[in-house]
């Protein structure tokens, strides 16, 4: 019964010696079928008892982020062997603390001289940059003097003609360098402060340097600023500053320039070998941490998830046992029952803990329980909604429908083999790519839906052949059934030619299987198609719909809700019955009376009436005009018995906007006073079985937890109105809907060739 | 009509600031924090709240300084990410209220470097919603005119600064003026941009900056007393957007001490208020502390109807 519904629950509660606690949930944890309900929730989460011990889990799960993080940055691949380690005992989290704390402490030690060695490099390779690119500016200065010169003069002649008479003016200069996005706005500042009178000479660096603190690569520019005089020398050193460039001391002489970059080369060997070393250590302890990272997380959030637990659980007087209370699926009661006794062993501890059942109102919560198989179906099912408890669970069903319907749109035997190889890949290999854990969103879309998606390429494959369609081929495997009677000069003279069913160009005798493939070279095959499509569509759709409303049936007399039956189904199937299904029903009638091999005009091809028309003329009440040649009606007193059908169908609506609700109104009304008086036993004349039920269990327990049947009867009333307009609307609009089977089905049909 | 298109340019932003409003702290989460003992327990309690895992990298023992560094980023992170989705006249709007920040960094630089800081140490202490680029060379300036020439020019502050220009030497007295100046350039300039923008904008804005104008006159006015500032000076640093606009500034300006400027606030129902209780002795709120409260009550009642 429960792959149907939903898990029968009951609430324990559960008695735990505080020191086999923990090994007990590790254990009820690893089997994860109970849900545990807080027992404080008043209570702060700062202020619980076990807060001391998330907090600690939280700090090594800062570390073991901070050593992922690092792990990371270089691209050391981590092992994940896949396994489940148990969650450790409390005791060995002293242990895994200090493991975490001396790695981690080890790793800042590390990154920290690798820092100021890199900042070391960093400066040093600037330095190496500033004295090679700066040689040039030198050389162009030295060497093409008089082009500056009467640059210079061209511009501020005043100026040059007082230097002149001077001499040569001694020029002060600096050299670093800075950031290369950060120079426009800096050589504005440089120009706006100083009005113009520095000189600013700037030169990429080629390669990226590497930022020590963030280790990211950045692109530098070198430049020198030429200057006179000590003001604008302050001046310009406090405008480097500002936008965050290194000065760098540059001699004057080429020769002395020389002797530094010679130096700064030794020193930058010298240094490369220090950073690699360290690199290399710090590599070694990374690939240590790399083999276990996975396997310690997993351990760190089961402790940690053990004491969220164990923080929602009350302890008792004596403080000497834990008091927890859960739901737990009443079949599953002796495992958990095993997996106590074995975190009691584990712990060491004398007196076994107690699981109690206790008796509630409260709605229990929904538990389905799926394999492999059944739980995609279930989330898709759960998507649109989660049943109540003990509902019917509409998943078992889906697996069917879903697939089927998809592959009514989707039917092509070749496609469907395609899409059914891939999923069986999927779901063949379903260890091994489990086990990669693929973070990718739509890959997990595919592979936590294989078993839809294999069902699905099946189901298409049928679909496929019944279309006899093949990448929008056909498959001739029988042969067809028609026959070409045209002699060869009307085949040669004509464009297109018609094959009368009523011919010999006909066997009489349908294809064995689907779709005859003489439909690929028709002309109309479309058209014919499409009235096919179209009328399978509604069918499907309509006793799909039909399925849906018998399984309501199905859960009120599990619930015993005769109210529901009389008020709620029965006018629903009536609706259901007497428009749709009798709309079905035309359409078996006009393909069994109508046919083309008949002389009788009246049941001949001419005459097949429309069933669309036919269906709005009945809702219309409008009665159908055909030629003189035919029948007005498919068979006698249709008139009449649709007429009435749609009355029927339409007094329906009213009964079940509100039958129930009244019918309830008039209960509470009856069985008020009597209930002061005592007597309960009255309230089963009301038809209310339900009622009676609840009534007594309230007689039973003054205070009960809901109060569910006492809701606002207006509540009821927009309740039910609500429920009548969406069904009504619903049905209609969904037998609609259903043509999108067909509309699909043709999309693909044209896309494909 | 214009709801319509309203989603087209705001929908997304409207929806962030909206979920915004819901993560700010509510009182059943004060009440929890009160209880607090330790910052740790102030930790585990955030990490229920939507501002979440901020604290989860920071390595205990936690302190104060670190939970403010780690709140200002987080703001300014959700502000930039707003701003960079803005379109005008958002973004303008948003720009706005950088400026102030702005303004009290080139403040706080300026004085600092007068008192010999190093900027390096000034930089941190910036409020980083109100960084530019030139900050930093801010101490190449030794007048206004060069702040203004070498530095602020370049910046969304120079329209404002143009009130301030003079070759005077940038001292105590200088910076303040310079202050106040430019946010009275600054709180006029906001004004008229929001009575521009009109409906609902207009509404709680020009409200909100209304007050602010005043409590700056009011504060310059009561600061201004044993100063060499002299009562012209004094007119040109009012706001002139406030309700206190012409006739309460007019009185002010005359005013000699504190029961004159109490006076002049007699006339104005919601500033008679703020003045009644307030002193300077310990126990007392001073006038500042009311005006805050009066502000952030001013503002929790233009919030939910202020539509960026």
């Amino acid at each position: 019964m429960s792959l149907f519904r939903s898990e029968d629950m009951a609430l324990c509660q559960l008695f735990l010696q505080s020191e086999a606690a923990y090994s007990c949930v590790s254990e009820l944890g690893e089997l994860g079928l109970l849900q545990f309900r807080d027992l404080n929730p008043d209570v702060n989460a700062f202020q619980r008892k076990f807060v001391n011990e998330v907090r600690r889990c939280d700090e090594m799960e800062r570390k073991l982020r901070y050593l992922e993080k690092e792990i990371r940055k270089d691209g050391i691949p981590m092992l994940d062997t896949g396994e489940n380690p148990e969650a450790p005992q409390p005791r060995e989290m002293i242990d895994l603390e200090a493991t975490f704390e001396k790695l981690e402490n080890e790793l800042r030690e590390v990154n920290q001289n690798a820092e100021a060695l890199k900042r070391n490099y960093l400066e040093l390779t600037e330095l190496k940059h500033i004295l090679r690119k700066t040689q040039v500016f030198f050389d162009e200065q030295e060497g093409g003097s008089s082009a500056t010169e009467s640059m210079t003069r061209a511009l501020i002649p005043d100026d040059s003609i007082a230097r002149q008479a001077a001499g040569p003016v001694q020029l002060g200069f600096v050299a670093g360098v800075i950031l290369r996005e950060r120079i426009p706005p800096f050589e504005r500042m440089l120009w706006r402060a100083c009005r113009g009178n520095v000189f600013l000479r700037q030169a990429e660096i080629e390669t990226p340097l590497e930022d020590p603190a963030t280790s990211d690569q950045v692109h530098k520019s070198v430049f020198i600023i030429f200057f006179q005089g000590d003001q604008l020398k302050s001046r310009v050193k406090k405008i480097c500053e500002g936008f965050r460039a290194t000065l760098y001391p540059c001699p004057e002489a080429p020769s002395d320039r020389r002797e530094m970059a010679m130096g700064v080369m030794t020193r930058i060997e010298d240094l490369n070998t220090v950073l690699n070393q360290t690199q290399d250590h710090r590599h070694r302890v990374l690939a240590a941490a790399a083999k276990n990272i996975t396997n310690w997380f997993i351990k760190v959030r089961k402790i940690k998830a053990i004491y969220h637990t164990l923080n929602l659980f009350n302890l008792d007087v004596t403080q000497k046992c834990l008091i927890a209370e859960c739901w737990v699926p009443t079949e599953d009661l002796e495992q958990i029952q095993l997996a106590l006794r074995r975190g009691t062993e584990r712990s060491g501890s004398s007196v076994p803990p107690i699981l109690n059942r206790m008796d509630t109102l409260e709605n229990p919560p929904t538990y389905n329980k799926t394999n492999k198989f059944t739980s995609g179906f279930q989330h898709l099912v759960d998507a649109y909604g989660v049943a109540s408890y003990r509902e019917a669970n509409p998943a078992p069903y889906t697996i069917i429908t879903f697939p089927f319907l998809f592959a009514v749109m989707f039917g092509d035997l070749g496609h469907g083999i395609l899409m059914a190889s891939f999923a069986a890949y999927l779901v063949i290999k379903e260890r091994t790519l489990g086990a990669k854990k693929i973070q990718s969103d739509v890959w997990n879309i595919f592979f936590g839906g294989r078993y839809i998606i294999l069902l699905m390429g099946l189901f298409s494959m049928y679909t496929g052949m019944m279309y006899n369609d093949v990448f929008s081929k056909s498959l001739n495997i029988f042969g067809s059934n028609w026959r070409n009677n045209y002699d060869e000069s009307t085949l040669m003279n004509s464009k297109a030619l018609q094959l009368d069913p009523n011919s010999t160009a006909y066997f009489k005798y349908p294809y064995p299987f689907g779709l005859d493939p003489i439909w690929q070279v028709a002309e109309n095959k479309i058209i014919f198609l499409n009235s096919y499509k179209m009328k399978i569509s509604i069918i499907f759709g309509v006793f799909h719909m039909l399925f849906g409303v018998l399984l309501s049936l199905w859960n009120h007399v599990y619930f015993r809700d005769r109210l529901a039956i009389m008020c709620e189904f029965i006018p629903q199937i009536i609706f259901m019955c007497f428009l749709f299904l009798y709309m079905v029903l035309l359409m078996f009638i006009k393909w069994v009376n109508y046919s083309a091999d008949t002389i009788d005009v009246k049941a001949g091809p001419y005459c097949a009436p429309s069933i669309l028309i036919t269906f709005i003329n009945m809702v219309l009440f409008k009665s159908s005009k055909n030629p003189d040649v035919c029948d007005d009606w498919m068979y006698a007193g249709q008139g009449f018995l649709q007429k009435l059908l749609v009355v029927i169908a339409l007094l329906c609506v009213p009964v079940m906007l509100l039958a129930k609700p009244i019918m309830i109104m008039r209960a509470r009304k009856q069985h008020q006073p009597l209930m002061n008086a005592g007597h309960t036993n009255n309230a089963a004349e009301n038809g209310d079985a339900g009622y009676q039920l609840d009534d007594s269990m309230q007689q039973v327990q003054p205070v009960p937890a809901h109060h569910d049947e006492e809701e606002d009867i207006t509540e009821i009333f927009i309740h039910q109105g609500i429920h009548t307009i969406e069904y009504v609307l619903g049905s209609v609009s969904h037998t609609a809907s259903y043509l999108r089977l067909w509309a699909l089905s043709l999309a693909h049909a044209r896309k494909s060739p | 009509m214009l709801g319509s298109f309203f989603n087209i340019d705001g929908g997304y932003l409207e929806g962030l600031c909206r979920g915004f409003k819901c993560g700010i702290l509510k009182q059943a989460d004060y009440l929890n924090l009160v209880q607090c003992e330790t910052l740790e327990d102030l930790k585990l309690h955030l990490q229920g709240t939507d501002y979440g895992n901020f604290l989860a990298n920071e390595p205990s023992p936690l302190a104060v300084s670190v939970i403010d560094d780690k709140l200002r980023e987080k703001l300014v992170i959700e502000f930039q990410h707003m701003r960079n989705h803005a379109v005008e006249p958002l973004s303008t709007f948003l720009d706005f209220i950088t400026y102030s920040y702005m303004i009290d960094n080139i403040i706080l630089l300026i004085t600092g470097t007068l008192h010999q800081r190093p900027i390096s140490e000034l930089i941190p202490k910036c409020h980083p919603l109100g960084s530019f680029e030139q900050m930093e060379a801010i101490h190449v300036a030794a007048t206004p005119a060069e702040l203004y020439n070498a530095v602020l020019v370049d910046t969304p502050l120079a329209p404002f600064f143009v009130d301030c220009i003079s070759e005077q030497d940038l001292d105590e007295m200088n910076i303040e003026i310079i202050r106040n100046t430019l946010y009275k350039a600054y709180l006029e300039a906001f004004f008229a941009f929001c009575k521009d923008l009109g409906g609902t904008t207009a509404e709680s804005m020009c409200e909100i900056l209304a007050f602010e104008a005043d409590r700056r006159a009011i504060i310059i006015t009561i600061n201004s007393f044993g100063t060499e500032l002299t009562k012209d000076d004094r007119v040109k640093l009012y706001p002139k957007v406030g309700k206190l606009y012409p006739d309460g500034l007019a009185a002010l300006a005359r005013a000699d001490d504190y029961e004159q400027v109490k006076a002049v606030a007699e006339y104005y129902a919601e500033y008679r208020a703020l003045f009644e209780g307030a002193g300077n002795n310990p126990g007392e709120k001073t006038l500042e502390d009311k005006f805050f409260e009066h502000e952030v009550r001013f503002n929790i009642v233009t919030l939910p109807t202020t539509v960026f």
